[in-house]
Order: structure tokens, then C-alpha cells, then sequence
């Protein structure tokens, strides 16, 4: 059987889905003799961009014409695209002061006169230019979630995706509840779980790394967060540090 | 006729890169070190955030580095607000950030760089060709991300660690468990130097300029630069003292020190702690220590290309002092752990060894503790200027070389460095 042909690689951000891959210590020799890493830069020298891939998994925002013209051919390149990580997916980081607009504003910011000459544009996910086939979110992905498609993608299939909030696991583990029994802006409620609700177990808030759930009760937080005394600016700045658009008037 | 020689995208290295040598017949005549990573526009993003999220936020700048920022993004943030933690918290922080230069220096000695010394292209070939090298490698840094995840409650981007102390102190049988495991890796950790101390291929260079906090300051963070010339300086003049500018073909920012190109990281941290002005030599546990004993001829005033056998002596002493650091957290009482934080104005700086190099972190927090000026150095955009330098002269060396070679050289030298360009292009207020 011939091995899968992967292509692992970053836009704009930290390298932290790829290093996510590099994290699974323990699987990577297994991961290395069943799929043919073909292109991975950060782990690889010697690869031509120019061939054709079973499956790209690509992380990070879309924020320069070379992100866009990354993007563009891996997705020709390959048969499946798969959105790694929560920039690739909503945006992330980068894409927290994107209501504010003007790019050019924080380039000057940054630096300075010569900011000007360097191109970029509000960052975004990628679904804002090709068509995507999977994504994995998580501010960083859980590795579980990764092992889990690259298991699937060698049985021919793709995993299920998981359609409940941070709070279904966390109740679950009985944490306490830090928004209702601590009065703390904890977004648990309106985030896609899977990460088995890892801050609050940990005595700390959720703060929105894994994006929006599925018809989300954005308006009921929202509530819920103004009855506790935070301000709406505030509330607004939390849930877009990794999702810059909300639908503030949505219930489920 | 002029012609361009393109290394591009740099390899085995974290964040994208490039390197264009230009050419007037074989004779070079300048060599452009390209850190094109998209801009990150970190320090803008910061600007109306709160005190309680700088760290969150600032902390991915990058995936590798993330700790260290946290934890010196947290230190900036309580010099600012003039917050004093607990001895509790100031350990396990120190243990959380010897997680990430185990796991940091592992990941680049045996994933990044052991390929070159063995020929191959990369880590897919190193788990066919050299498994068991590979394995063990994989479990020290396996261990290195076991104390962050352990300690930071998450592997990337550790939440654990707060403002002002911690969300759980981390549990005894937590700590013995590290401890197991540490203790697991030590021989291995003793023998790493043997695979990175073999001579280079690669040209002699210039000694670099370097730079690092004060050896004989308290571990992990510090108030007091020192240079190999014997300057110092301390941590609040660096504004006056480091300078920086942009450069139109790259992202990063060029970083003077005192008007000279420095360089940070383990060799450097090396050299001045066994420099004149610290006679005891540096400071390092048993095992590391007989590693430095052997290795001391390949880093003392030497050039980068020791840098990776410096890292391999590092990896051993961070092992050790981890153990160290386990043993005291276990002996400490059932004080209250974390501080209460009260938001204020304020402003503060704070600078640490990052596994590559001094990092920076600056802040300013106006009367509700919102942010209202932020500044990051990071290890790779001070050393950018010194990797320049080295390029060049190397491309110099190497003149009537084909192309595949000189690229094959030019992106080892890079990888001495262990640039972590996704960190460099971060960006600074002028």
C-alpha cells in the first residue's frame, strides 16, 4: 500500500499546530512510517513545493498575498484540506482586532514609516478563499484530535466532530462552575468542547481557544455575563481574542 | 553578469525564512537575510487590552517559546503593578521554563539538527535510518513537555500560571511523578553532547559579541545585562542601550547592542558565566558540569558553530536543576500560593534567558490596568544582525561553490542559531 502524502505547513502564526504533530512523541515513529511526511519545512529539508498531496494540513490566518498564494496551491496541490487550528479555522489571534479595521494603522504601530512597505491585509480564516475539507480547532489543538485523523485518514474516512460546548465536559468532571459559583467571565458555554475542559479543570476560565459551537446561546452568555457586572466592551474583547465575528443576537 | 543564489523557505527551522546571496560572477557581493514570517503585530494587538490579558494573548507569539513568554510577560506585568509572589509560585515558574528548554533544546538537537550530522533530510528519515537516536530523543523531549503540560495545565500556551501566583499548585504526587521521569532521561541528557560535538564542516567565524542576564543573578529572570567585552548594563536602560531598525527585505527587526551585533542563547550564556568577570565559572550541577569540563574547548570564545554543543550541555543542567527545584517545591509548606492582583497603573520591564536567548517584555497600564505601551525583544531578532554577519563571511568562504552546497552550508549555520522566526517578527514601538 502506498503511504498517504502529507504536506504540513504554516501561515500566519506561531507553528503551534505543527508542533502539536512533533509533540505526539510517542506515535511520531509510527506517524513517520505510515504517511510520507512530503512536505513539512519545519522538520524537513530538501522537499519541492511542486507535487501532489493526499491530504494538507495547513495552520494559521490568511494576512499577506504569500499566505494567500501558500494557500492556493497547496489547496490545487491536494486532494483533501484540512484547516489546522483555530487561526486557520476562525481567524485566531491575529484576527482579534479585525472590527477595528485599518491594518495599515497597526503596521505604523509597529513599524513605524517603514511599516508601509510591507503588504498585508486583515488576517482571516480560510474559508474566506478556498473550499475546506476538515479542520481541527484548538488554540493549541489537542493531540488527540489529530491522532484521531490521521487514524482516519488511513482507514479512508474522516473523525467525527464533536458538536457540544466546554461545559458538557466540564460538568461532566464536576469541575466547579467558575461562571455560575464564582461569578468569572468563563465562555465555557458558547466554545466547541473536546479539549475535556481543560482550563477550568485547572481553576481557570475558558477563554474561547477552540472558536464558536454549533448553535451557540450567544445572547443567554451575553445575559448571564452582564447580570455578573462586566462591562459589554469587555465581554466583547474576550470572546474575540480567537473569533473576531460574533452574531451577539444569536440563541440556539 | 550578477546572479542570486535563493535559499527559500529556510528548513528544519521555526517560522519561514529566506536567504538571497548575490552574486557578480562567483565573487559575493552581499548576502540578504530575509525573516519574511507574516507580520504578527503582537504589540499593536495589546494596546486597550487588560493587565489579566497580555500574557494570555502575548504568549503565542509563538508555539516553542510560549512559556518563557508567558512567564516573562507575567514578571513585566507585576513589576508594572508592583505585585510580589510567593516563593511557591517563583520555583514553579523556574521548573516551567526548564520544561520548555528541555523541550526546546531536545526538539532542535534531535529533530533539527542531528539530520545534519548525519546526512539525512530530516526527522521522517532519522526514525528509518537512526531510531533508537531518534527514541531517545523523542523521550527527553516527551519529559520536557510533560513538566510544562504538568505544570501549565496545557502543553502549548500553559494557562496554570497566572497573574500574581497560580490556578492549582501542582500536586506532590505530581511533582514525584516529574521527578521519575527526569531521572529516567538524565543518562541520556549526559550523553547527548557526543552526537552535536562533532567539527564542523563549516567554516571558522567571528567570536561572537555575547550577551546574556548576569550569570550570577537569581535563575530565571534578572536585572543585569553583561557582554563579553565586560559592559553591563542594567535590564531598565535597555531601550537606550539596544537599539533597533527595520530593514526593507525583512519582518524581524535588526538589534543593536551598545552599537554592536550581539548574540544571545546557550552559547553565549556559556561564555560569559566562564568569563573573567565570574571567576567561579558557570555555575552548573554535577553531571553538567563534567560535560562542560569536556566540551569547554568547543564553546570558550568560540564561534556559533559551538552553540549546539552548548545547548547540549544546557539540556543536561536543566534536567538537573528541575530535579533540584522538585525536591525544594515538595519540602515547602502549605503557604498561600497566589497574591491578589489589583489593577493600577504602572509601568514595568523584565527579561529572561529564553532557550534561544535574552528575551525582553515591557509594559505600560494606565489607572484600570489596561494596556497602553508594549514591547518585545525576542533572542532571534538580536541575534539577527551577528547571523547576517556570519552569512555573509560564510558565502565569502565558500566563492566558485555550486549552489546546492553553499545553500547546504548557509542553512546549517542558520540552524547553530536555532532561530525561532515566528518569535522575531513581533515587533517594536520606534
Amino acid at each position: 500500500m502506498t503511504r498517504p502524502r502529507l504536506a504540513i505547513a504554516g501561515l500566519t502564526a506561531c507553528s503551534g499546530c505543527q508542533l502539536t504533530l512533533l509533540n505526539c512523541e510517542q506515535e511520531f515513529p509510527e506517524i513517520a512510517a505510515n504517511f510520507e511526511l512530503a512536505y513539512f519545512p519545519m522538520a524537513e529539508s530538501g522537499s519541492a513545493a511542486d507535487q501532489e498531496f493526499d491530504v494538507a494540513l495547513v495552520e494559521g490566518a490568511v494576512s499577506t498575498p504569500g499566505d494567500l498564494a501558500t494557500l492556493f496551491r497547496l489547496r490545487s496541490a491536494s486532494r483533501l484540506l484540512v484547516a489546522f487550528g483555530t487561526c486557520a479555522l476562525h481567524g485566531g489571534v491575529a484576527a482579534m482586532n479585525n472590527a477595528q479595521g485599518a491594518r495599515e494603522q497597526l503596521m505604523a504601530t509597529v513599524y513605524g514609516e517603514a511599516g508601509g512597505d510591507f503588504a498585508s491585509f486583515l488576517p482571516s480564516p480560510f474559508r474566506n478563499f478556498v473550499s475546506v475539507d476538515f479542520s481541527i480547532t484548538g488554540c493549541p489543538p489537542e493531540k488527540p484530535d489529530l491522532i484521531a485523523l490521521l487514524g482516519a485518514l488511513l482507514a479512508g474516512t474522516l473523525p467525527p466532530v464533536p458538536c457540544y460546548p466546554v461545559c458538557t465536559e466540564c460538568r461532566s468532571r464536576e469541575n466547579l462552575c467558575l461562571l455560575l459559583e464564582r461569578d468569572q467571565l468563563c465562555l465555557g458555554p458558547i466554545i466547541q468542547g473536546g479539549c475535556n475542559a481543560r482550563c477550568p479543570a485547572t481553576g481557570i476560565v475558558c477563554e474561547g481557544c477552540r472558536g464558536p459551537v454549533r448553535e451557540a446561546n450567544v445572547a443567554q452568555e451575553l445575559e448571564l455575563l452582564l447580570e455578573r457586572g462586566f462591562g459589554r466592551k469587555e465581554i466583547e474583547r474576550r470572546m474575540k481574542r480567537f473569533t473576531p465575528e460574533w452574531n451577539y443576537g444569536q440563541r440556539s | 553578469m550578477g546572479s542570486v543564489v535563493e535559499i527559500n523557505p529556510f528548513t528544519r527551522v521555526e517560522g519561514h525564512g529566506s536567504v538571497k546571496v548575490y552574486l557578480e560572477g562567483s565573487r559575493v557581493e552581499r548576502v540578504e537575510l530575509c525573516l519574511t514570517e507574516s507580520p504578527r503585530l503582537f504589540e499593536a494587538l495589546l494596546l486597550g487590552k487588560s493587565h489579566l490579558e497580555v500574557p494570555e494573548i502575548v504568549c503565542r507569539i509563538c508555539s516553542l517559546c510560549s512559556t518563557i513568554h508567558k512567564v516573562t510577560a507575567l514578571l513585566a506585568v507585576e513589576h508594572a503593578l508592583g505585585i510580589e509572589v510567593s516563593g511557591v509560585t517563583r520555583l514553579t515558574r523556574e521548573l516551567i521554563a526548564l520544561g520548555g528548554v528541555i523541550q526546546s533544546h531536545s526538539l532542535h538537537l534531535y529533530c533539527l539538527v542531528l539530520p545534519d550530522h548525519m546526512d539525512l533530510r530530516g526527522v521522517a528519515e532519522l526514525a528509518l535510518a537512526a531510531p533508537e537516536q531518534l527514541r531517545l530523543g523523542l523521550e527527553v523531549k516527551r519529559v520536557g513537555n510533560l513538566i510544562q503540560e504538568t505544570v501549565g495545565g496545557r502543553l502549548i500556551h500553559p494557562i496554570n500560571i497566572t497573574l500574581g501566583g497560580l490556578g492549582r499548585r501542582v500536586a506532590r504526587e505530581q511533582l514525584l511523578r516529574l521527578k521519575e521521569e527526569l531521572e529516567a532521561i538524565l543518562p541520556a541528557c549526559r550523553e547527548a553532547w557526543r552526537l552535536f560535538s562533532a567539527p564542523s564542516p563549516v567554516q571558522q567565524l567571528a567570536p561572537p559579541y555575547c550577551l546574556a542576564l548576569d550569570p550570577a543573578a537569581p535563575p530565571l529572570t534578572g536585572e543585569l545585562f553583561r557582554t563579553s567585552d565586560g559592559a553591563s548594563f542594567p535590564v531598565s536602560r535597555y531601550r537606550e542601550e539596544i537599539r533597533e531598525s527595520v530593514q526593507p527585505h525583512s519582518h524581524a527587526k535588526f538589534a543593536q547592542v551598545l552599537g554592536r551585533e550581539a548574540t544571545v542563547g546557550a552559547l553565549s550564556r556559556l561564555n560569559l558565566a566562564g568569563s573573567p568577570q565570574s571567576p567561579a565559572g558557570p555555575v552548573l550541577y554535577h553531571e553538567a558540569a563534567a560535560i562542560f569540563e569536556t566540551v569547554k574547548d568547543e564553546i570558550l570564545g568560540k564561534d556559533i558553530r559551538g552553540n549546539n554543543v552548548a545547548q547540549a550541555v544546557e539540556l543536561c543542567q536543566a534536567v538537573e536543576r528541575s530535579l533540584a527545584l522538585i525536591d525544594q517545591l515538595i519540602g515547602m509548606g502549605g503557604e498561600e500560593v497566589s497574591v491578589k492582583v489589583v489593577p493600577g497603573s504602572g509601568r514595568g520591564s523584565a527579561a529572561c534567558e529564553a532557550p534561544r536567548g535574552t528575551l525582553i517584555h515591557s509594559y505600560a497600564f494606565d489607572n484600570d490596568g489596561i494596556c497602553t505601551e508594549a514591547d518585545v525583544i525576542t533572542p532571534t531578532s538580536l541575534n539577527q544582525g551577528a547571523m547576517a554577519r556570519d552569512l555573509l563571511a560564510l558565502a565569502r568562504g565558500m566563492e566558485g561553490a555550486d549552489a546546492q552546497q553553499l545553500g547546504n552550508a548557509l542553512e546549517r549555520l542558520i540552524r547553530c542559531y536555532d532561530p525561532c522566526i515566528s518569535c522575531s517578527v513581533h515587533l517594536i514601538k520606534l
